[in-house]
């Protein structure tokens, strides 16, 4: 039975003084009772505008502009709100985004199930809140916690809240949008083995969206790609690792590697989504497609069925099902993503291990002290930590998010003073800088030897001055340039990180640019320096998994052709093991594993290492 | 509780810097405070009678010792209940000619305030739920243009118009034929004296709530729990009271205290002009006279009831934001 | 007359919005402003009054201060607006009056916003350090005494009456609303990772507080001076109305005075009455419409889509 049927659903933004855009592009899909469907997308796809459509929350100016949703039968596209009302919670539930607060700051959390359980049930009293307790149970959360406030639980338990909440009414349907983004993956897997259990148990179907195409892929019957508004492929999970049709699927399964090889290979996919508030012509994925045909830059595609599935791509279908004309130039049929790729040998890791040390970390401990009115209250960030940093290598430093590698790297770069413990650098004249105790000009001209690249490209750059200007300051402060010579390094700086011409950058603001490019200049800012130590901290978080290679492949490039040494702070085991030549796991403030990246990855000594190394989504090895 | 403990702290912390600031400010003059105001007083007055020195030496003291000792001196005074006498209305302490006054501004401002906030905050919060229809379009306009009305031309009109043109209300005082005391008859008459004053503070004080209220709530409602109040099919109302007013309503709460200082004020240029017999009018008889005891005292008096209502809406303010109970505030 | 006052310290600040589709359409904040309707009224608005104070000698047909007409006389086509119980000419002295409310607006909200802004900047940037909680300290007692008493008493005190005492003592007590949001907004921006970028690119701080964080604070330090100017006009009007204004000048408010203290509402002498009130709450209005248009500025949310 067909639960949920849209048809041709088109959404638009007509903001007032902007351009509008069609965010979701006829977009048609069937869930059936109790399947289990994952949608996946990344930046620009229109997911998230797709979610809300499909729940009726569209704020303006959003407004679903064309199609059809079909709910149980009934056509739920222009229902009114006091129409739907009844269904909501009862048919159809919801969990959005963790980093949402999804709850009422100011109610009580078991006040926050009764509203929901007494509008759209016979329940009352007690009756609720054995109900309450019930779902705690279910998603093992402490009945306690029924009278805490929101602010009172950590991020996953308030996601686990949000899980028990919409299974509340046993709902038919069930949305998970982007529930577990930003959680430790610890939390993550719980949550997500959460959700695989429930669904089994109650029955209920489920749309679940998100950019993660390794957790998707392992919990999904089968999975929808969404690409700049449009669907771009659909099949079965298996079928879709199996036999990819579309380019971008084999862009996004190519992002995904096997830390355990002897040589890692992953793909990214070059350039950027289309922009929706222009005009577009023909496939929407064909500037960055390497199979693309002629026909592709022409034509759009239809999304219609191949094989076990449906795709809106040319290619595929043409090498699938081969008509009568002949097409020129039409690619070999490839399971991989015929596009540019990283590879990371073991050999040149062990070359990098015989770079001498210019960096030593020798039992350095940070205690935070907070005064809070009159009392103080002690945070030991760090404990006794040491490690040794080569010229040339690239060291990745591997936590999660308290686990103190932020506050290391802010005692390398000289923001932080360790409360015990040294640090050494050796540069390349050959002075020896304790910087443990720098301050003031010796603390500036040390910035000369060691640069940093911050996590979030949009926070680091100041949005109100043009790229000019940022580049400028580093090269006339620590290089000593005038005004002249510092612009015309600032475009080689820019073409060294490929954002060519440089001309067009240099006078754009931070927010014309993309993710990726904004990185690349903060990169750029870096080099500015020419230092030899960069401490890039959590660099491609923020980006698209899609695209992060291409600045893996960068910073692997700058670190050959300048000799740099790089110290790559992540929380992700994959791309420390591609990037880096050693890997360092810190928890709780301590080293816990330390050794080459591969043999850390095929023989962790430690049980947490272990755990980081199952959170490493294997999008081929788990198909279920 | 931690907060609650903060909250009182800072009472007692600003009542001192009050209680100082009131010491240091006749003093900021150079030479013997009391002589200077005298001389002051002298050159408006030709015949200077020896009860205004009297009452200036009262207030300020002699001034030997230190200017520590002179404090010290004036907190025992100021324990004592002795704010000095008023020269005005020689030889009554201040605080008795005060005391006269506060009720009749207390009602006045307090009932006031209270209605005002509860307009105000309903006509916002009402707005905010139906902004950008023309409803939300009036009340922004009507509500901004109106707020900046100054209260003391709205009471001008307003004793010109119905004081006087029409002659529905009374044009002077806090009450006419009726006997003071408690009995019902009296109670009437003050309260049909009290209405024109009391409607030209209520017609500019809501106005900082309607917008304040609106424009928070406008920001509320783009909030993620709001989203999935909707989501959860809750009806228009709960959303509307449980999850949004509710959350908005807290910055408000902070502002009470605030805002009644502004009308406070405003009750000083009002009951001026309605020769209402509360503090405000006193005030402006000080003024008049340079009857500087009973001026100071009455700013202490006014920052007193200030901070009372502070801590009054700070305490509320713990008890409907369980985050400002668990934080830091 | 305190409108502004309940907001200015509760103003939730916008933190940066790592939104996945960025406009590229960042408009400048001149043409934002200009785009509230409110707003492009209330600049029109201002203009008319700083033209008319500009240009009062021209406009009106007597000197503000002078007295020597015949007392009471109505409208007419020497005196369009009459005159007063003293033998003023009452259009000459609204004429005059306006510059009398935009001095005092602009140099008011300047020294208001100047003090704020110096009080704001070092406590954020300070931020949990022994200067912080001082500063925090005097900022909230500054945030709850009434301003208007005490502003009565500061000036009842004082030997010099006129503008510039005026001016001194809006200055000092009306700066604590703003100094509290500055602030806050300082601290925001402080913790962003371009201003720890600039330091490792060398800049020291003098050139990090200008040319970094100072930008992004311009849309509310424009905010909080429209603020602060209003307060600045309503405050000298009700100083003024009380007597504690000029003697030698004539403001709005001395003109309320003049026409309280001589009974004008009991006479029935409306004009006198009326005018100056309306036109000093069309000053305040219009200066609260530019108010909106900066208001977008820094809270996106109120913009409309």
């Amino acid at each position: 039975m067909t639960l949920l049927q849209v048809r041709d659903l088109s959404v638009r933004y007509e903001p007032k003084r902007q351009a509008s855009l069609t965010a979701v592009d006829r977009v048609s899909l069937d869930i059936h009772d109790g399947e289990f469907v994952g949608l996946i997308g990344e930046s620009g796809s229109g997911k998230s505008t797709l979610a809300m459509a499909l729940l009726r929350l569209l704020e303006r100016p959003g407004r679903i502009s064309g199609g059809s949703i079909t709910f149980d039968g009934h056509d739920i596209t222009t229902a009114s709100q006091d129409d739907l009302r009844v269904r909501r919670w009862r048919d159809i539930a919801t969990v959005f985004q963790s980093s949402m607060n999804s709850l009422n700051p100011v109610m009580r959390v078991e006040a926050q199930f009764r509203d929901a359980i007494e509008e759209h049930s016979d329940l009352r009293g007690d009756a609720v809140r054995d109900r309450v307790r019930e779902l705690f149970e279910m998603v093992m959360i402490d009945p306690k916690f029924m009278s805490a406030y929101p602010h009172e639980l950590s991020g996953g338990m308030k996601q686990r809240v949000n899980l028990a909440l919409a299974l509340a009414n046993r709902p038919r349907f069930v949305l998970l949008d982007e529930p577990t983004t930003g959680l430790d993956v610890v939390v993550q897997r719980s949550i997500l083995d959460a959700v695989r259990r429930l669904q089994k148990e109650l029955g209920f179907a489920v749309l679940f969206i998100s950019h993660d195409i390794g957790t998707v892929m392992e919990l999904s019957d089968r999975i929808l790609v969404m690409y700049a508004g449009r669907l771009a492929e659909e099949q079965p999970a298996s079928g879709l690792v199996a036999d990819p049709l579309h380019p971008y699927s084999k862009g996004l399964l190519g992002s995904y590697g096997n830390p355990r090889a002897e040589t890692v290979r992953v793909t990214y996919i070059p350039g950027r989504p289309p922009d929706l508030s222009r005009p577009l012509q023909g496939c929407r994925f064909a500037p960055r497609c390497p199979e693309a045909i002629e026909r592709c830059t022409t034509v759009e595609p239809e999304f219609a069925p191949l094989g076990e599935g449906s795709v809106a791509c040319h290619v595929a279908r043409l090498q699938r099902e081969p008509g009568p004309e002949r097409v020129t130039g039409l690619p070999e049929p490839t399971r991989v993503f015929a596009g540019p790729e990283f590879v990371k040998t073991s050999e040149e890791s062990d070359l990098a291990r015989q770079a001498p040390v210019f960096l030593k970390v020798d039992g350095v401990s940070k205690v935070y002290e907070r005064r809070r009115g009159l009392r103080v209250q002690r945070t030991q960030a760090v404990s006794g930590v040491g490690f040794e940093l080569r010229r040339g290598e690239v060291t990745a430093l591997v936590g999660q998010s308290g686990s103190g590698k932020t506050t290391l790297a802010r005692m390398i770069t000289g923001v932080d003073r360790p409360t015990s413990g040294s640090i050494r650098f050796t540069a390349s004249d050959g002075q020896d800088i304790a910087v443990h105790g720098l301050r003031g000009r010796r603390l500036r001209d040390y910035r000369r030897h060691v640069q940093m690249v911050f996590q979030d490209p949009y926070s680091s750059l100041n949005p109100a001055l043009p790229l000019r200007y940022a580049l400028s300051r580093p090269l006339r402060n620590h290089r000593g340039l005038g005004a002249k010579e510092a612009d015309s390094m600032a475009a080689e700086l820019l073409e060294t990180v490929a954002l060519t011409p440089s001309s067009r950058f240099l006078d754009r603001y931070p927010h014309e640019l993309s993710g990726g490019q904004r990185q690349r200049v903060v990169i750029a800012r870096a080099l500015a320096a020419d230092p030899e130590l960069i401490v890039a901290d959590e660099p491609i978080s923020s980006l698209d998994v899609s695209i992060r290679a291409e600045i893996l492949e960068l910073l692997q490039q700058l670190v050959r052709d300048h000799d740099l040494g790089v110290l790559y702070i992540t929380h992700d085991l994959l791309s420390a093991r591609l990037l880096a030549d050693e890997i360092i796991v810190l928890n709780g403030g301590r080293v816990v594993e330390h050794g080459p990246a591969l043999e850390v990855i095929r023989n962790p000594a430690d049980d947490y290492t272990r755990t980081l190394l199952e959170a490493i989504p294997q999008p081929f090895e788990r198909v279920g | 509780m931690r907060y609650f403990a903060r909250r009182i702290g800072f009472f007692l912390a600003t009542l001192w810097a009050a209680i100082t600031l009131n010491f240091v400010i006749p003093r900021m003059q150079p030479g013997d405070p009391a002589e200077v105001m005298v001389q002051k007083l002298a050159g408006k007055d030709a015949q200077l009678n020896p009860a205004a020195v009297e009452a200036m030496r009262a207030m300020l003291g002699a001034p030997e010792g230190s200017l520590l000792e002179q404090y010290v001196a004036y907190l025992k005074a100021l324990a004592r209940g002795d704010f000095g006498l008023s020269y005005t209305y020689y030889p009554y302490p201040v605080t008795e000619v005060i005391g006269q006054a506060v009720p009749w501004t207390l009602v006045l401002v307090g009932v006031t305030q209270v209605l005002a906030f509860v307009i105000g905050v309903t006509l916002g919060a009402y707005a905010a739920w139906r902004r950008n229809t023309r409803f939300d379009g009036i009340v922004t306009l009507g509500s901004t243009f109106v707020g900046t009305l100054p209260s003391f031309w709205i009471a001008l009109l307003l004793l010109f118009g119905f004081g006087y043109v029409l002659g529905w209300f009374p044009t002077a005082g806090g009450y006419s034929t009726a006997t003071p005391g408690w009995n019902a008859g009296f109670i009437a008459d003050a309260a049909y004296h009290s209405i024109l004053p009391a409607v030209s503070l209520l017609i500019t004080a809501p106005i900082g709530w309607v917008l304040g209220m609106r424009n928070t709530m406008v920001m509320n409602l783009g909030e993620d729990y709001i989203r999935l109040a909707r989501a959860k099919g809750l009806p228009d109302g709960v959303v509307a009271l449980r999850y949004a007013a509710r959350n908005a309503l807290l910055p408000s709460v902070t502002g009470f205290a605030i805002a009644l200082g502004g009308v406070l004020g405003g009750s000083i240029l009002v009951e001026t002009i309605f020769d209402y017999p509360g503090m405000g009018r006193l005030m402006g008889e000080a003024i008049g006279n340079r009857d500087f005891p009973l001026l100071q005292t009455l700013l202490l008096f006014i920052i007193v009831g200030v901070l009372v209502a502070n801590l009054i809406a700070d305490m509320l303010y713990g008890v409907l934001d369980p985050r400002a109970r668990k934080a830091e505030s | 007359m305190s409108a502004g006052v309940a907001q200015s310290g509760t103003v939730d600040l916008p933190l940066g919005n790592v939104e996945e589709q960025f406009s590229a359409s960042d408009t400048r904040w001149y043409r934002l402003v200009w785009s509230s309707t409110k707003a492009r009224v209330g600049i029109i608005m201002l203009l008319g009054f700083i033209l008319v104070a500009v240009f009062a000698p021209l406009i009106a047909p007597y000197e503000g201060t002078r007295t020597d007409f015949a007392p009471l006389l109505p409208p007419s086509g020497e005196h369009l607006l009459g005159t007063t119980t003293q033998g003023g000419d009452i259009f000459s002295q609204l004429v005059y009056g306006a510059r009398v409310s935009l001095l005092v607006g602009l140099f008011g909200g300047i020294a208001a916003t100047a003090i704020a802004l110096v009080i704001g900047m070092i406590s954020g940037y300070k931020e949990g350090s022994l200067t912080d909680d001082i500063l925090s300290f005097v900022t909230n007692v500054a945030l709850v005494v009434p301003v208007l008493p005490l502003m009565i008493v500061l000036v009842a005190y004082s030997e010099v009456r006129g503008v510039p005492l005026i001016v001194f003592v809006i200055g000092i007590t009306s700066w604590a609303g703003h100094a509290r949001a500055k602030r806050a907004q300082i601290i925001t921006l402080r913790n962003r990772d371009f201003v720890t970028a600039a330091k490792f690119a060398g800049e020291g701080s003098g050139r990090i507080i200008f040319r970094e964080i100072m930008p992004s604070m311009t849309s509310l330090v424009a905010a909080g001076f429209v603020g602060a100017a209003t307060g600045a006009i309503g405050a000298e009007a009700g100083l003024s109305f009380l007597g504690l204004g000029d003697p030698n000048t004539v403001s709005w408010g001395t003109m309320l005075y003049q026409a309280d203290a001589q009974g004008a509402v009991a006479q029935g002498l409306w004009l006198w009455v009326l005018v100056p009130g309306l036109v000093l709450a069309l000053l305040i209005t219009c200066l609260t419409f530019i108010n909106f248009g900066v208001d977008l500025l820094s809270n996106p949310h109120l913009r409309e889509d």
